[in-house]
C-alpha cells in the first residue's frame, strides 16, 4: 500500500506491507532506529512516539494509519544546529539515562506531559511517566530531569526570554 | 512478535465498515484504536483476513450531552473522554485506561466491543445503564448495555456489526474506585456508583466475566443501608475466580472495599442520605 | 541523588570524582545509539526460532517441508547436533549436562528452541516458523526444585540435582545447644528474571574469504563469547570477532551465552556473505532468556540471650531450570547463597548444603545480586524472628552481630576474607537518614491513636566486587575472571583514544574509563575517546558481572594511563633536557615543577613520538601507547545498609513505602551521578522483586506470565523516592573504589519483608509480598487470633 507520511517534518512515500507496524516502518524502512522496541504489545512504551502531536505507541498502529499524518520521533528533537531540547538536555544533566533504550519513548512522554502540564509535581510526573518502563534508572533521574526540563521550558516560555 | 498478513480497508462511513464486515463471512475484524487488537494480533493470537480500520469514519467521535445523557461517539478516544465535563464519572473512570499514549489512541467504542471484564468502559456503561448504539447491514439497533455483554471479551455484537456510539445517562452522585496492580494496570477490580433518576446503582468490573450490577448492595442502600454493609453485601454476591494476582476471597474482599469506597465518594450511605 | 550542578564537560584535570557529562548520552538523547537490532547490513536476512510449547517432551518429527516448499531456509536440532553447550567446573559433586543448540530429542523447557527459519524480514520469519511442524510426545513435567521429579529432566541426574555441597564451620549441634532461642524457617524466593528493555539480539556475518566470523551481539562479556565461539564452532579465536555495541541493559541476562547465539553463528557460517539477524522479542525473552531467584531456604539460627549470633543450619535449593547455564554452571546461584548466607555478620558455626536442582523451566543465569537478594531476606529474617523473640530491636540484634572493623580481615564461615567492616557505620547513617526515631514514634501513635499500620524494616549486606584470581575461584569453571587489560594510545594530535576490554550496558564506562585515564594520564576528559566492546580492538576483558569493572577494568585503565603518561615525561625529559621527577602534566600540559607557564604540550610530544622520531630522545621508541592488565587478587567487600518505613492498607493488602533509605561504602566515588544512578536502579530492580515481579509456571511448565501484562516490572508511579547515602572508605586497589552495580539489589526483600513483619506482627515466609499475600497474612492472623 502507498503511504505519504510526515516525519519530523520531511515527507516520505513508502510502499508497504499493512501488517507492518509504525515502528517497524520507521525503523526499517525509514533508517529511523532511535524509535526502540521493547515489548511490541503496547506495556514497555519505548516506542513511543507523537502522530499529529499525541503521544502513540507505534508498535500498536499500522504504517498504513499514519498515512496523511505527522509523526515526530526523538529524532526529531533537537534543534537543527545540534542544540537538544530543553527536555533532552535535562536527561543528560540529571542522569535520566543509563542504557538509554527506554530514552526515546521517556523523551517524547516528558515532552507531552510538560506540553499539557508545564509545571507538574514529583507525583504527578511518576503518574504520568508511568507508561514508560526503564529497567536502569530507579526513576529517581528521570523524575529529577522532567521536574528541570518543566522549569527550564517555563523560563523560556517567559515572554521577556521570548526570542 | 509480528502480526499475520491480512488485508486492510480503510472505511470510509459506517455503511462501507459493515458491508466489508459481512463479505468477510465472518474473517473480518474491526480496526478503532488498536490498543487491544494490536497486541492480540502481534501474538498471532488471532489472524483476522481483513482489518477494517474505521478511524477515518467521519462524525463518529464528540461527546454532546442530550437532556440527561450524553452521546459518545464510537471513535472518541479516552482522552476526550478524560478531556469532557458532560459526564464527571466517565472523565473519571477514563482517567484510570492505561496511560496518556493508551489513551491518545484507544477509543469508546472499541473499548466496549472488547468487553474486557476489568476495563473501565463497560462498568461505567452498565453503571450508568448505558443504551449501545450499533449498526449492521441490516441497518441501526439499539442495546441496553446490561444485555450487550455475554461473556468475557466476548458481546452480543455479530460479526458485520460495529459500534457507532452510546448514550449514558449523566448520574446526578456518582463513585468510581479501582484497584490494580501498578498504575496504569487492567483493574483487578473497580466499582461505580451511579444514581440514576433517584435509583443507587452499584456495579462491579472484574471480579465476573462481565460488569454485574451488585443487586443485594444496592438493596442495603435502598434500605437505608451504611456504606460499608453495602460494600460486604456486593462482596457476598460475587462469585470471582482466583488468578495470578490473587484468591477468588481476596478479589471479594477488595471488591467490597472498592464498592464502599466508589459509595463513599458518592456521598452514598453516609447515614446523611 | 548526588547534586546535578556540576555535570558540564570537565575541561581540566581532576574529571574524577565529578559529575561530568556522560559520553554515552549524546547520541542516546538523539536517537543515534547503535543498538544490535538497529543494524542493517546489505543482503541481510532474519531468523525466527520455532519454540516448545511443551514444558518436557519427547520429540518424534520436526517437519519442514512446508517451509522449504515456501523458499525459507530451515535448520532443526539435528542440523547443530554435533555442537552442545556443556558448562564445565571442577567441584567433586557437579554432573556436566549438555545442552542442545536446537533442541533434539527432547524439549526441557516450554521456549526451548526447537528450529529455526531464514527469512527476508521478521515478519515472514514468523509466518515460516508456522509451518514447521514438530511433534511431541509429553513427559511430565518438573517445575519445583524440591519436589521429587517423576522424569529426570537429563538423564545424567536422575534426581535432578546437578550441583550439591555443603559449607560447614565449627559445631552447629553445640551452638544451638548453647543457644537461647534458637528459630526455624522455611523461606521461598519468586522466580522472577533482569528483563533488560532491550531484548537480546545478534547478528552474525560469515566471511568466506578471510575464514572469519563476525558476530555482532548485545552481550555483557565479548571476549568470553569470543572464545567459546572459537571453541564451539571449532575456529582460531582470532577468526571471530564479536562486537557489542550500545546495549540497553543486561543486569546478568546478557552475560551468558545462548544457544540462539550459537544458532546464529552456526546459521551464517552456512550462508557466506549473507548476515543473519536475530533480534528477540519480548515473549521469547521471558520464556528463554535466563531467570533467576527461584530458591527455598529451610534455615534454623541459633542465638544467646543477648541477641549473639550462636550457629546457622541451612539447606538451600536453587531452582537451575533445564540447563546448567553457560558457561557459569548451575552452581551459580547455589554457590553464591551458601558462601555469603552469614553476610556482615559474625559467624563461627555454620553448616548449609546447597543444591542446584534442574527442571522444565528456563534456566537460571545470572542476575544482579546473584542469589543474595534470596540469601539476605533468608539472614535478616531469622535476625528478625530472634529480636522477637528475645525482646530485642531489630536495629540492637545487627549490631550485636555484625562485623566490626576492629576485626578485619574477617574470615567467613565460607572461608571468604571480608575487608570492609564497615556496616555498623552504614547502618547507623541508614538510621539517621531514615528518621528512624521519628517513624518508631509514628508507629506508637498510630498504635494506640489508630490509622494505617507503619513498620520499619532492615537489611545490612556485603557485596563482594571486583572479584580477582584468588577470589573468583569459587565455581571451579575453566577459567578465572580476576583481570582486565586496557590500551591507552595518545594520536599523534595529541588525542587520546581507549581501547577497553570493559562493556557497558548502561553503567558509563565510557565515561569512567575516560575519567581514569584523562586523570591518570593529566589530560582534559575532553580529549579522551574510549571504544569498548570490540574483541578485535581491545586486548581482553571478561566483561560485566560481579560488580567487577570499575576495580578491575579501572585498575587496568589507570595503570595503563599512568605508563603512557611515564613514557610522555621520559619522551619531554628528553625534549627539555630536565629530569623526569621535576615534569608533571596537567590538562595536556607539562610543566616543570615551580615554573608558572608549561614547557610543552602532550601534543608537541605526541608529535615527536609518531612523526618526528628524528627528535626522539635516545633510546625511546616512537608511539605513545601502552597496554597494562589489572588483577586485584582478591576483592574488595562493599558494605551496605538499607531501611525503610512502610505503611499498610489494612483493606487491600497494599503496601506503600513512606521513606527508603540505602547507604553504601562505594569506597572512593569516581562519578557521583553514575554511582547513585547504579544504587537507585539496584534498589528499584530489589523492589521490584519484593513486590511486582513474579515468573509462574503452571504444574505443566507453562508459563503463566509470558507477556507484560502479567508480569509487572515496577513503573515511575511504584518506585518511591530514595534517600542514597555513602560511606567513601577506600578500597585497596589502585583507584580506591568498590563494585556498587549489585547492592541495591539485595536489600529490599528483607527490608519490606520485615517491615510488613514489624507492622502487622507477621511472619513472611514466600515472597513476592503482594496486595494478595498481605491481605491472606492478616486474614490469617485474624483467623488464629
Amino acid at each position: 500500500m502507498d503511504v505519504t507520511v510526515s516525519v519530523n517534518g520531511e515527507q516520505h512515500r513508502l510502499d508497504i506491507e499493512p501488517r507492518r507496524t509504525l515502528a517497524d516502518a520507521l525503523r526499517e524502512d525509514l533508517g529511523l532506529t532511535g524509535t526502540h522496541l521493547g515489548c511490541e504489545h503496547g506495556v514497555c512504551g519505548a516506542c513511543t512516539v507523537l502522530v499529529d502531536g499525541e503521544p502513540a505507541r507505534a508498535c500498536l498502529m499500522f504504517a498504513v494509519q499514519a498515512d496523511g499524518c505527522s509523526v515526530t520521533t526523538v529524532e526529531g528533537l533537537a534543534g537543527d544546529d545540534g542544540t537538544l531540547h530543553p527536555v533532552q538536555e535535562a536527561f543528560v544533566a540529571h542522569h535520566g539515562l543509563q542504557c538509554g533504550f527506554c530514552t526515546p519513548g521517556m523523551l517524547i512522554s516528558a515532552l507531552h506531559l510538560l506540553e499539557t502540564d508545564p509545571d507538574p509535581s514529583r507525583e504527578t510526573i511518576r503518574a504520568e511517566m508511568s507508561g514508560n518502563i526503564c529497567r536502569c534508572t530507579g526513576y529517581t533521574g528521570i523524575v529529577d530531569a522532567v521536574e528541570a526540563a518543566s522549569s527550564t521550558m517555563r523560563d523560556a516560555s517567559r515572554p521577556p526570554d521570548r526570542p | 512478535m509480528k502480526c499475520a498478513p491480512f488485508e486492510y480497508v480503510r472505511a470510509g462511513s459506517v455503511a462501507e465498515a459493515v458491508t466489508v464486515l459481512r463479505d468477510t463471512d465472518g474473517e473480518g475484524k474491526i480496526l478503532a484504536g488498536g490498543q487491544s487488537l494490536v497486541p492480540i494480533l502481534a501474538l498471532r493470537m488471532a489472524r483476522p483476513a481483513v482489518l477494517v480500520d474505521v478511524n477515518r469514519i467521519p462524525d463518529l467521535d464528540g461527546v454532546a450531552r442530550n437532556d440527561g445523557s450524553v452521546r459518545i461517539g464510537a471513535l472518541t478516544r479516552h482522552s476526550a473522554l478524560v478531556a469532557q465535563t458532560e459526564h464527571p464519572l466517565l472523565a473519571e473512570a477514563a482517567r484510570w485506561i492505561g496511560h496518556a499514549a493508551i489513551r491518545t489512541r484507544g477509543t469508546a467504542g472499541g473499548s466496549i466491543a472488547h468487553a474486557d471484564p476489568a476495563a473501565e468502559l463497560p462498568a461505567v456503561a452498565v453503571g450508568c445503564g448505558a443504551t449501545v448504539h450499533v449498526a449492521g447491514p441490516a441497518g441501526e439497533r439499539s442495546v441496553p448495555a446490561t444485555e450487550l455483554f455475554v461473556g468475557a471479551l466476548m458481546t452480543g455484537l455479530g460479526e458485520d456489526e460495529m459500534i457507532t456510539g452510546l448514550d449514558l445517562p449523566v448520574p446526578a452522585r456518582w463513585g468510581f474506585a479501582e484497584f490494580a496492580r501498578r498504575h496504569g494496570d487492567f483493574a483487578l477490580v473497580t466499582a461505580v456508583v451511579a444514581e440514576i433518576e433517584g435509583e443507587i446503582r452499584v456495579t462491579v468490573g472484574g471480579a465476573a466475566p462481565v460488569p454485574v450490577r451488585a443487586s443485594r448492595a444496592e438493596a442495603v442502600l435502598a434500605a437505608g443501608g451504611p456504606a460499608a454493609e453495602a460494600g460486604r453485601a456486593a462482596a457476598e454476591d460475587l462469585r470471582p475466580t482466583g488468578d495470578l494476582h490473587g484468591s477468588a476471597d481476596y478479589r471479594r474482599a477488595i471488591a467490597g472495599e472498592m464498592v464502599r469506597r466508589a459509595l463513599a465518594q458518592a456521598g452514598v450511605g453516609t447515614g446523611a442520605n | 541523588m548526588s547534586d546535578a550542578e556540576d555535570t558540564a564537560g570537565a575541561g581540566g584535570t581532576g574529571s574524577l570524582g565529578r559529575s561530568v557529562r556522560r559520553k554515552e548520552d549524546r547520541r542516546l538523547v538523539t536517537g543515534h545509539g547503535r543498538f544490535v537490532s538497529d543494524l542493517q547490513l546489505p543482503r541481510m536476512r532474519h531468523v525466527a526460532f520455532v519454540r516448545s510449547p511443551m514444558g518436557h517432551a519427547r520429540i518424534t518429527g520436526v517437519d519442514t517441508a512446508a517451509a522449504v516448499d515456501a523458499g525459507y531456509r530451515v535448520f532443526t536440532g539435528a542440523d547443530f547436533a554435533g555442537v552442545v553447550l556443556r558448562a564445565r567446573s571442577a567441584l567433586p559433586s557437579y554432573v556436566e549436562t549438555d545442552q542442545p543448540v536446537l533442541a533434539w530429542g527432547k524439549v526441557r523447557f516450554a521456549g526451548e528452541p526447537v528450529a529455526a527459519v531464514v527469512a527476508g524480514d521478521r515478519y515472514r520469519a514468523e509466518d515460516a516458523c508456522e509451518l514447521v511442524e514438530v511433534d511431541y510426545d509429553p513427559l511430565p513435567a518438573t517445575v519445583c526444585a524440591w519436589a521429587a521429579p517423576q522424569v529426570p529432566v537429563h538423564a545424567a541426574a536422575p534426581d535432578n540435582v546437578l550441583l550439591e555441597r555443603r559449607f560447614e564451620a565449627g559445631s552447629v549441634e553445640a551452638a544451638f545447644a548453647a543457644a537461647a532461642v534458637v528459630v526455624e524457617r522455611e523461606l521461598v524466593t519468586n522466580r522472577h528474571a533482569g528483563n533488560p528493555m532491550e531484548c537480546r539480539a545478534g547478528v552474525a556475518l560469515w566471511d568466506a574469504a578471510e575464514r572469519k566470523l563476525t558476530f555482532w551481539s548485545g552481550t555483557q562479556v565479548p571476549h568470553i563469547v569470543r572464545n567459546m565461539l572459537a571453541e564451539l564452532l571449532d575456529l582460531p579465536e582470532g577468526n571471530v570477532r564479536v562486537i557489542a555495541p550500545d546495549v540497553g541493559g543486561g543486569f546478568g541476562v546478557k552475560a551468558v551465552l545462548y544457544p540462539e547465539d550459537v544458532a546464529l553463528c552456526l546459521i551464517a557460517r552456512g550462508m557466506p556473505g549473507v548476515p543473519v539477524k536475530w533480534v528477540e522479542d519480548r515473549v521469547e525473552h521471558l520464556a528463554a532468556a535466563t531467570h533467576a531467584r527461584d530458591h527455598r531456604y529451610l534455615i534454623s539460627a541459633g542465638f544467646a540471650s543477648d541477641g549473639a549470633l550462636l550457629g546457622v543450619q541451612a539447606d538451600v535449593s536453587c531452582n537451575v531450570g533445564a540447563y546448567s547455564v553457560y558457561p557459569w554452571t548451575a552452581g551459580i546461584e547455589p554457590l553464591m547463597a551458601g558462601g555469603l548466607l552469614s553476610g556482615p555478620y559474625r559467624l563461627d558455626n555454620y553448616r548449609c548444603t546447597v543444591r542446584g536442582v534442574a527442571t522444565n523451566t528456563a534456566p537460571s543465569g545470572p542476575y544482579r545480586g546473584v542469589a543474595r537478594p534470596a540469601s539476605v531476606f533468608a539472614m535478616e529474617t531469622v535476625l528478625d524472628a530472634a529480636a522477637r523473640e528475645l525482646g530485642l530491636s531489630g536495629v540492637d540484634i545487627r549490631r550485636r552481630n555484625l562485623i566490626r572493623p576492629q576485626d578485619i580481615p574477617y574470615t567467613m564461615p565460607s572461608r571468604l576474607v571480608d575487608d570492609s567492616g564497615h556496616y555498623g557505620a552504614c547502618l547507623d547513617a541508614a538510621l539517621e537518614a531514615l528518621g528512624y526515631e521519628q517513624w518508631r514514634a509514628e508507629q506508637a501513635r498510630r498504635r494506640a491513636e489508630g490509622g494505617a499500620p507503619i513498620g520499619i524494616g532492615f537489611a545490612v549486606y556485603n557485596e563482594l566486587t571486583g572479584l580477582g584470581r584468588a577470589a573468583s575461584a569459587g565455581p571451579r569453571m575453566p577459567f578465572r575472571t580476576g583481570h582486565d587489560a586496557c590500551t591507552v594510545r595518545v594520536n599523534p594530535d595529541g588525542k587520546v583514544t581507549v581501547f577497553s576490554g570493559v562493556t557497558s550496558q548502561g553503567q558509563g564506562l565510557e565515561t569512567t574509563v575516560a575519567q581514569i585515564v584523562a586523570d591518570g594520564l593529566g589530560v582534559g576528559y575532553d580529549e579522551v575517546e574510549v571504544r569498548i566492546g570490540d574483541t578485535d580492538t581491545s586486548l581482553w576483558g571478561f566483561g560485566a558481572f560481579s560488580s567487577r569493572q570499575a576495580v578491575i577494568g579501572g585498575g587496568a585503565a589507570h595503570r595503563s594511563a599512568v605508563a603512557v603518561r611515564d613514557k610522555v615525561l621520559a619522551l619531554a625529559a628528553g625534549l627539555l633536557e630536565a629530569a623526569v621527577e621535576d615534569l608533571r602534566i596537567e590538562g595536556g600540559q607539562i610543566r616543570v615543577v615551580g615554573e608558572p607557564t608549561p614547557r610543552l604540550s602532550v601534543a608537541e610530544v605526541a608529535r615527536v613520538a609518531y612523526l618526528e622520531s628524528n627528535r626522539l630522545p635516545a633510546g625511546i621508541e616512537p608511539g605513545l601507547e601502552a597496554t597494562q592488565f589489572y588483577d586485584p587478587v582478591r576483592g574488595a567487600f562493599a558494605a551496605g545498609a538499607q531501611a525503610a518505613a512502610v505503611e499498610v492498607d489494612r483493606t487491600t493488602g497494599e503496601l506503600r513505602i513512606l521513606s527508603y533509605v540505602c547507604v553504601e561504602d562505594a569506597g572512593r566515588v569516581m562519578h557521583p551521578q553514575i554511582v547513585d544512578g547504579q544504587i537507585a536502579g539496584s534498589i528499584a530492580q530489589g523492589i521490584g522483586g519484593a513486590l511486582y515481579e513474579h515468573l509462574v509456571y503452571d504444574e505443566d511448565g507453562n508459563l503463566s506470565t509470558g507477556t507484560l501484562l502479567d508480569y509487572l516490572m515496577p513503573t515511575s508511579a511504584e518506585i518511591p523516592e530514595l534517600t542514597i547515602g555513602h560511606l567513601a572508605r577506600p578500597a585497596a586497589n589502585p583507584l580506591g573504589v568498590r563494585g556498587v552495580g549489585e547492592g541495591g539489589t539485595l536489600g529490599p526483600n528483607a527490608v519490606l519483608a520485615g517491615a510488613l513483619g514489624d507492622a502487622l506482627g507477621v511472619a513472611v515466609d514466600t515472597l513476592p509480598i503482594t496486595p494478595a499475600t498481605v491481605w491472606s497474612l492478616m486474614r490469617g492472623q485474624e483467623a488464629g487470633s
